[in-house]
């Protein structure tokens, strides 16, 4: 039995708007253990990216409680949970969020920078090693402006992977890439993924993308249930 | 340690590339201006108030037009008080080769009372005083004299030998157009010269040194009598008055400049936080502490205040050096040191404004929320930093809170943003009305729409365009008044106090010299002394300090006819035993036809009744007066007569000639001033343009941010239109022509805000007669449009780039 990283019991979560309390999600719970991959899907306002933020700890469930790697994340304060992303979460977006003023490979280098690893040189080695297995080596100067929507999102995955995260939260990382490009990106992700043996939870529309992983969550209004 | 270098680069980087680089230049320009003003005002404070006491050279000093009476030195004798007189005059200094007009000042070997007087023999050994015999010259004579120590030079009619070189004197006049230099000799030999007469303009001196006490009860015990006047210390000299003027003139300059900094800087930093917040919130999901995005943040303004206070203290000296060229003359050759209170007091500066507007901002990016990355949540910043505010107005209380004058000006300035934002979109509602194109009309109505927005731009484009042109034309005009009063066929040469006896044969020279000349006028010298019979020192102009025609003596003439060069704007010149006055100085007296004036001359009384008023042209440089009397009046006083010629190039040997034939006579040659003052207004000249530089600089950088990011605010409306199928090329014309119709407005309204300000520095700053400058109203609209071209252009295309 494989140990579990991400632990959901319960939660909820509602937001205040306009002054009426609106319920996002509505009493979740599940469980995901170390290595596996997980698709969540659901129609649009169902509750995905919310959930997603929670599980990696960008905010905090209204009720219930969330393990992530064995500590419940509503007792950890901000930095607390900063740490714990940089030591052990990587993310992938939809919008690929470069830094502009960075070239590839200091894009990549930046998780090691944000987690105090301050040997540059084996920095950069590492983050030249992931550009290459996402095939852009010889790219490493270009800055992100000069490189197309695929190439971006590749570079996004070096960077993710570069730390050897635990977990990887992907929300629909092929979301704003054409089909053929998506693919690429979609064999990359599930071929570091495997070299890694990372847990994946990745939000997608695409339920191509979604046989691929192990499991898939389905969210509905609110709540969410294990597909067959 | 490899890690900081890594931040470093891209701090700099980030810097350039996220649009920050208009925080650092507009940091760079605040400095440059205060260290370049405060350092030149602490340099000029300084030598004035190393040279207070030196400055009068005495504890106290009675000045007059008249001899001082004997009997004044004998009671500050017996007073116990220790004096010194001197008369000082001007006239020709003749060598073998050469001639200038010098001023000669006579001095007792007593002399100065207070400061040092260093002069140089040719044993290059020290003396301090003067002694019978001798002659010292300043420095500059030698050179255009022509001659070296132990040659004779004559002053008027003696011959001395000079006796080596002053180094260093007092009572230095701080005048930048007295080019006239000075030479020193003992009052034993004043008599030699022959320059005294009755009727010319010799001035006198009493200086005065005792204990307070004693000096005080001397200055209470004399009574002052016309045309004398004390002078201590605590009276502000013209010169100190001529430089506070200038210090105020260049401050609100300088003022505008760091304002529109100021605005380009805040707004700046708006908008990089409103772009960085994604990459800010990226950094945070990916983990980093808040003590990692501070130092982030910290690099990237420490980078830009260092750059900025290295590169701004530069341009600062720079433009101090540029700013003290015009002032060389007055300022002594070895500047005092100023150390480094300039740069701290810019430094303050820049961190007063440059803290709350760069700090605040960037706080509040501290607070863009991680899960943003995912979710587009609005946040409630923390107000924490909001504090910062305080420093800038804290500083402006403390250091000028009673400074009205600063408060008066920035609220002028305000005022008048508000006033040019509002002219400028009203003629913008005046265009509206008129039948446009598809793309003039949208444009037209999206301005309409967001007139807050649209009043900020124009405001802002107005005001630095209006700077520009103030700067530029205040420079143009000054210099083309000048250029017009050296007419090619105007007379450049002036000679005065030529003696009754001499004026027949001199005029004859002049004839058989073939040198066209006017004819001579007598200058009787005397000084008013009731009006209407009622004594001058009761009347309630005499209070007016703004009038000075009854507290000094004044040139008076009589003539057969008025000049022809006088417009008479009232009365007839006709009757015997008249006068005719120029007519703001009649109005300053409340002077009307039929009136009666007494004068004095010599003592002797005199009246005579107005019977016109001419308008006159001072700076036409034709001779000119204040009172012309019919000859009837004072034909029997006496007088010296003065006449004026005009000498080409090639005749300077012919005026030379006549200046050594008659060496009592006076020469003011126009062609050696001209020039004196033709390069002077050529260092002003450049002094402006290095400020008018900087206004231009700060201008366009501030209508460059604003329009730049009023663009790239509305990136998303643009996308929108785009979307849903408007073409690019509609979308680029409206674009276009909104812009353009802004640029247009604002060029306009900064034209005539240009014109109505100049008139009045002018009329009440400069005493002079106002221009039209048609075409301004071309010049400005147009460098306005390229300036928005120029900005707008990359932003424009990149907005017009296909979807994706
Ligand atoms: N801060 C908020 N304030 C108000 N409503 C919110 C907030 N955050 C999320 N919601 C609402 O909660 C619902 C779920 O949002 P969420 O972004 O999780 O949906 P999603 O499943 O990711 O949809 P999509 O597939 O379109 O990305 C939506 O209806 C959204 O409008
Ligand atoms: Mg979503």
């Amino acid at each position: 039995m494989s140990q579990s990283i991400i632990n959901v019991e319960n939660i909820t979560k509602s937001v205040i708007s306009n002054d009426n309390e609106l319920s996002i999600l509505k009493g979740i719970s599940f469980n995901i253990n170390e290595g596996e991959s997980v698709a969540i899907m659901g129609t649009s306002g169902a509750g995905k990216s919310t959930m997603m933020s929670l599980l990696a700890g960008l905010d905090l469930p209204s009720s219930g409680s969330i393990s992530l790697l064995g500590s419940i994340i509503s007792d950890m304060d901000d930095e607390q949970r900063a740490k714990m992303r940089s030591e052990s979460i990587g993310f992938v977006f939809q919008n690929f969020l470069l830094i502009p003023s960075l070239n590839a490979l200091q894009n990549v280098t930046l998780p090691m920078l944000l987690r105090g690893n301050e040997d540059q040189e084996d920095n950069e080695r590492k983050a030249k090693k992931l550009l290459a297995e996402v095939g852009l080596s010889g790219r490493e100067t270009h800055l992100p402006t000069q490189l197309s929507g695929g190439e971006q999102q590749r570079v996004a995955l070096a960077r993710a992977f570069v730390t050897q995260p635990k977990v990887l939260f992907a929300d629909e990382p092929t979301g704003n890439l054409d089909q053929k490009t998506a693919k690429t990106i979609v064999e990359l992700l599930f071929a570091m993924n495997k070299e890694q043996g990372t847990t994946l939870v990745l939000v997608t529309h695409d339920p191509e993308l979604a046989k691929r992983c192990q499991r898939t969550l389905i969210m509905n209004a609110g709540q969410c249930q294990e597909s067959a | 340690m490899k890690t900081n270098k890594m931040i470093i680069s891209w701090s700099w980087r980030e810097i350039w590339s996220g649009q920050l680089w208009p925080v650092m230049v507009a940091l760079t320009l605040i400095i440059a201006c205060v260290v370049a003003l405060s350092t030149l005002a602490l340099r000029v404070e300084k030598v004035m108030t190393n040279q207070g006491r030196d400055l009068l050279a005495a504890d106290l000093v009675l000045r007059s037009s008249n001899p001082i009476p004997e009997l004044l030195v004998e009671k500050a004798q017996d007073a116990g008080l220790t004096i010194s007189s001197q008369s000082r005059f001007q006239t020709m200094a003749f060598s073998d080769e050469k001639l200038q007009l010098v001023t000669v000042k006579s001095v007792e070997s007593s002399y100065p009372l207070r400061g040092s007087l260093t002069l140089r023999d040719a044993n290059q050994s020290a003396k301090n005083q003067v002694k019978a015999g001798e002659l010292w010259l300043s420095p500059r004579l030698f050179s255009i004299l022509e001659s070296k120590v132990g040659d004779i030079i004559a002053i008027g009619d003696a011959e001395l030998p000079i006796t080596g070189v002053i180094e260093e004197e007092p009572e230095l006049a701080y005048n930048p157009f007295n080019s006239i230099p000075n030479v020193f000799i003992h009052s034993s030999d004043l008599d030699k010269t022959g320059a005294i007469q009755i009727g010319s303009r010799v001035r006198y001196r009493l200086f005065i040194n005792g204990d307070p006490t004693s000096l005080a009860a001397f200055q209470e015990s004399y009574e002052l009598q016309p045309g004398e006047s004390w002078v201590d210390q605590n009276r502000e000299s013209r010169a100190v008055r001529l430089m506070d003027k200038a210090k105020q003139y260049l401050s609100l300059t300088i003022l505008m400049v760091i304002l529109m900094a100021a605005v380009t800087l805040i707004l700046t930093c708006l908008h990089y936080v409103r772009n960085r917040s994604e990459t800010v919130s990226m950094l945070k999901s990916m983990g980093s502490s808040r003590a990692w995005l501070r130092t982030w943040l910290t690099t990237q303004v420490l980078i830009m205040f260092i750059s900025a206070f290295v590169v701004g203290s530069t341009l600062g000296l720079l433009l101090e050096y540029l700013l003290r060229v015009p002032l060389a003359d007055i300022l002594p050759q070895e500047l005092p040191n100023v150390g480094v209170q300039p740069f701290l007091f810019a430094l303050g500066v820049a961190l007063c404004i440059g803290l709350p507007a760069l700090l605040i901002p960037l706080t509040r990016l501290l607070d863009a929320p991680a899960i943003n990355v995912i979710q587009k949540q609005s946040v409630t910043y923390s107000k924490t930093s909001w504090w910062l505010l305080l420093l800038p107005f804290t500083a402006l209380v403390v250091f000028y809170g009673g400074n009205k004058l600063v408060w008066m000006v920035l609220i002028g300035l305000l005022v008048l943003f508000v006033v040019l934002a509002g002219l400028s979109y009203g003629f913008l509602q005046l265009l509206s009305k008129l039948k446009w194109g598809a793309a003039f009309s949208l444009a037209l109505s999206r301005i309409s729409r967001s007139p807050k927005n649209s009043m900020m731009q124009l405001a802002a484009l107005s005001g630095s365009l209006m700077l520009v042109a103030l700067i530029w034309l205040v420079k143009s005009d000054l210099l083309g008044d000048w250029q017009q009063t050296l007419a090619p066929d105007a007379p450049n040469v002036f000679s005065i106090n030529i003696s009754p006896e001499q004026q027949q044969n001199y005029l004859q020279e002049l004839d058989k010299s073939g040198l066209p000349h006017s004819d001579a006028f007598a200058i009787i010298r005397g000084r008013i002394t009731k009006i209407k019979g009622q004594e001058t020192n009761e009347l309630a102009a005499y209070q007016d300090p703004e009038v000075r025609i009854l507290k000094r003596e004044v040139n008076f003439t009589w003539m057969d006819q008025l000049p022809i060069y006088n417009e008479v704007v009232a009365g007839d010149w006709t009757g015997e035993k008249t006068v005719s006055v120029e007519q703001e100085v009649a109005e300053e007296l409340g002077l009307q036809i039929g009136d009666t004036m007494t004068f004095e001359v010599n003592s002797q009384p005199f009246t005579a009744t107005v019977n016109s008023l001419r308008a006159v042209e001072w700076q036409s440089l034709k001779p000119n007066f204040v009172f012309i009397f019919s000859k009837d009046a004072v034909a029997n006083l006496p007088s010296t007569w003065m006449v004026s010629f005009r000498a080409e190039e090639d005749q300077t040997p012919l005026v030379n000639e006549l200046a050594r034939a008659y060496p009592t006579v006076t020469l003011l040659d126009l062609r050696t001033m001209a020039t004196k003052v033709q390069s002077l207004l050529r260092q002003i000249s450049w002094s402006l343009t290095g400020l008018a530089a900087l206004g231009v600089v700060a201008g366009i950088l501030l209508i460059f941010t604003l329009l730049r990011l009023s663009l790239s605010e509305r990136k998303r409306e643009i996308t929108l239109y785009r979307t849903l199928g408007a073409s690019k090329k509609r979308i680029s014309h409206t674009l276009w022509a909104e812009y353009g119709l802004l640029a247009l407005s604002g060029g306009f309204v900064a034209a005539i805000a240009a014109e109505v300000i100049l008139s009045a520095l002018m009329i009440w700053g400069f005493e002079l007669s106002p221009q039209w400058h048609p075409s301004m109203f071309i010049v400005l609209p147009v460098l306005a449009m390229i300036v928005v071209f120029v900005s707008l252009r990359s932003v424009i295309k990149s907005l017009m780039k296909p979807l994706r």
